[in-house]
């Protein structure tokens, strides 16, 4: 019973990149309505960006961070302009087909350019444990945890409190009334897909700087982040947070008192349970259902 | 329809004789795997095509019936002729179970759900050593067909997997033209409408998806013979990913579709195996392609020039009566 404040602090740790990465798929998910399979790969280019700009590049942690940010902003950009836009409005089949297709192709696109290896991402400090009190923590986790938090704020003030984050929430609110008060929506979908794609990107360098990232590790991030998204309720700001953190406390406790091979069953399990009786996730207030 | 049907009695018997005629194993291999796709893009279809929800999660079914065939053949020592026919119907009644749970839900939450239970089998697959033996998986799945009759080639292997298409396709068809099969059609076109005259969208969804989960599990009950092994990888989305680019290439809701599409496929990835590392790369833009130029499939394409042909001469005919 004593490791139990020391898995409650790995599962939060862990739930703070889910949370990060789940808030850009809320946003393309459960705003724009896209099925993003994707996402996973958004992360995963994230990951392999930011080893090359701090490994080749010889860029220091938090400038990568910034270069990966807007590499991956204008990534989500470019993808949302060519390719979802032209299949916007025509329900959600042909955007999970698109995306299915170009997930295939970042995947491997990848790991043609740079292989099948774990990449290690230059951390911003040296690892050392700090303790508190039964807990032990790595500096490095600290920090990334640390800087995990200030993005999501950082994107909780973008939709709250810049011109850019109420025209997103006009047109999500009611499209056709959005470009009658001259909103150009289509810029706004493609801003909120970077902004989507970035924070997915942020979070795969981050973890990717305590971890390792890999090529294909994708897949299971899309799916990770598809889970906490439904948990945390569609397009629900805290939801995504509170998903994610308690998809990291349930994998955590899951990996450490029952199986560890079995860890990933648990979001899953989580997702079927919760559709079965919250269908509208279990934050969200509203019912609503495709 | 009848159109339909002559076709796909033609395609069959086209088929029957090609193991006669070809005595190449390699292109015999291609040709077997081009019908055990064509079956699992086929019982795909009834669910994405006919019912209209976009299920992620079929490798379950195939998945089930692999391991339920491996299972019974190494432990038991079952001959094929029973565990090809066992390898379906637990896998409908797995069918049954994950449909009556998931048929509730619509939408993204319909492909999520699916995708889960398919992800959720391939981790048990994975860890539950004492049955599935793990990740070394079940190996020396036996050959033999009944009593001491083994298959040794390719062609025996051609021809049982070109029966089970055939009882795949007979069942598909019998379903689509049914009132079943119908009603499916009128809830995937508009739920509502279809609820006030009197169709059950959750039942007619569950008959299209449990049909489906069967021949999906004899496919995989026939994959784990042929292959003569069964991982967990049956239940990986790479499966998933080139069944429903086959079901879409083909042209949803058709059912001669989904066998276009399989035979295109498979030939596909065996042509671009050619150009080996980049051959995923590809077929990534492939699918791109197809989703921003062909987005009803070849079917849906060729529909629409055949239109274009018969609208070609009535417009010419009215503009000489303007004339």
């Amino acid at each position: 019973m004593d490791l139990f404040p020391q898995f409650l602090a790995n599962g939060l740790v862990m739930g703070v990149f889910y949370a990060l990465s789940a808030l850009g798929l809320t946003l393309i998910f459960g705003l724009m309505r896209v099925v993003n399979f994707a996402h996973g790969e958004f992360y995963m280019l994230g990951g392999v960006s930011g080893w090359f700009v701090t490994n080749y590049l010889g860029l220091d942690f938090f400038s990568g961070l910034i270069v990966v940010a807007a590499l991956m902003a204008a990534v989500g950009w470019l993808v949302d302009r060519f390719l979802i836009e032209r299949v916007r409005g025509q329900g959600e089949e042909p955007g999970i087909l698109l995306t299915i297709g170009l997930s295939i192709f970042l995947v491997n696109g990848t790991l043609l350019l740079v292989g099948p290896a774990p990449m290690k991402v230059a951390g911003a400090m040296a690892e050392g444990p700090l303790f508190f009190g039964p807990i032990a923590v790595t500096k490095l986790r600290l920090l990334a945890v640390a800087v995990g938090i200030a993005l999501i704020v950082g994107a909780h003030l973008l939709i709250r409190r810049t011109r850019l984050g109420a025209a997103m929430r006009a047109t999500f609110q009611d499209p056709m009334a959005a470009s009658l008060a001259g909103i150009r929506t289509g810029h706004v979908y493609a801003a909120t897909f970077a902004l989507g794609c970035t924070l997915a990107a942020l979070s795969g360098m981050l973890l990717a700087s305590i971890y390792s990232a890999q090529a294909s590790v994708g897949g299971l991030i899309s799916l990770k982040s598809f889970v906490v998204v439904i948990l945390g309720g569609m397009g629900s700001f805290a939801g995504a947070i509170a998903g994610g953190l308690l998809l990291g406390v349930a994998e955590a406790m899951w990996g450490g008192y029952v199986s560890m091979g079995m860890v990933d069953v648990i979001g899953f399990v989580l997702v079927i349970l919760i559709l079965l009786f919250r269908p509208q996730g279990l934050f969200s207030i509203r019912t609503e259902r495709a | 329809m009848t159109l339909e049907r002559n076709i796909l009695l033609a395609l069959l018997a086209g088929a029957a004789l090609l193991p006669f005629a070809v005595t190449d194993q390699y292109i015999l291999h291609l040709a077997i795997m081009a019908l055990f796709y064509a079956v699992l893009a086929s019982s795909l279809n009834l669910v994405v095509g006919y019912v209209g929800e976009f299920s992620l999660g079929h490798t379950a079914f195939l998945g089930t019936g692999a391991y339920t065939a491996a299972l019974l053949s190494t432990q038991a020592g079952m001959p094929m002729w029973v565990t090809i026919p066992l390898a379906g119907l637990v896998s409908a009644v797995f069918g049954f179970a994950i449909g009556a749970i998931t048929l509730r839900l619509q939408g993204p939450y319909f492909v999520i759900v699916t995708l889960s239970f398919a992800e959720v089998l391939r981790i048990i697959a994975n860890n539950w050593i004492a049955v599935t033996n793990g990740p070394m998986g079940l190996a020396g799945v036996g050959q033999t067909l009944f009593g001491d009759v083994a298959v040794t080639d390719k062609a025996g292997f051609f021809l049982i997997m070109l029966g089970i298409a055939a009882v795949a396709l007979y069942l598909s068809y019998r379903f689509v033209y049914s009132n079943a099969g119908r009603a499916a059609v009128a809830v995937r076109e508009n739920r509502y409408v279809a609820q006030s005259i009197g169709v059950d969208p959750f039942g007619t969804a569950m008959q299209a998806f449990v049909l489906g989960a069967f021949l999906a599990g004899l496919a995989g009950g026939f994959y784990a013979h042929y292959i003569s092994f069964v991982g967990p990888e049956v239940f990986r989305f790479a499966f998933m990913a080139t069944m429903i680019i086959m079901v879409l290439l083909g042209g949803k809701g058709t059912l001669i579709g989904p066998l276009a599409g399989a035979v295109i496929v498979t030939v596909l990835e065996e042509y671009l195996r050619e150009v080996q590392e980049l051959r995923l790369t590809l077929f990534g833009l492939i699918v791109m392609a197809i989703v921003l130029f062909l987005p009803n499939g070849l079917m849906g394409f060729i529909a629409l020039r055949r239109e274009q042909q018969a609208a070609k001469p009535t417009l010419n005919a009215a503009k000489e009566r303007t004339v």
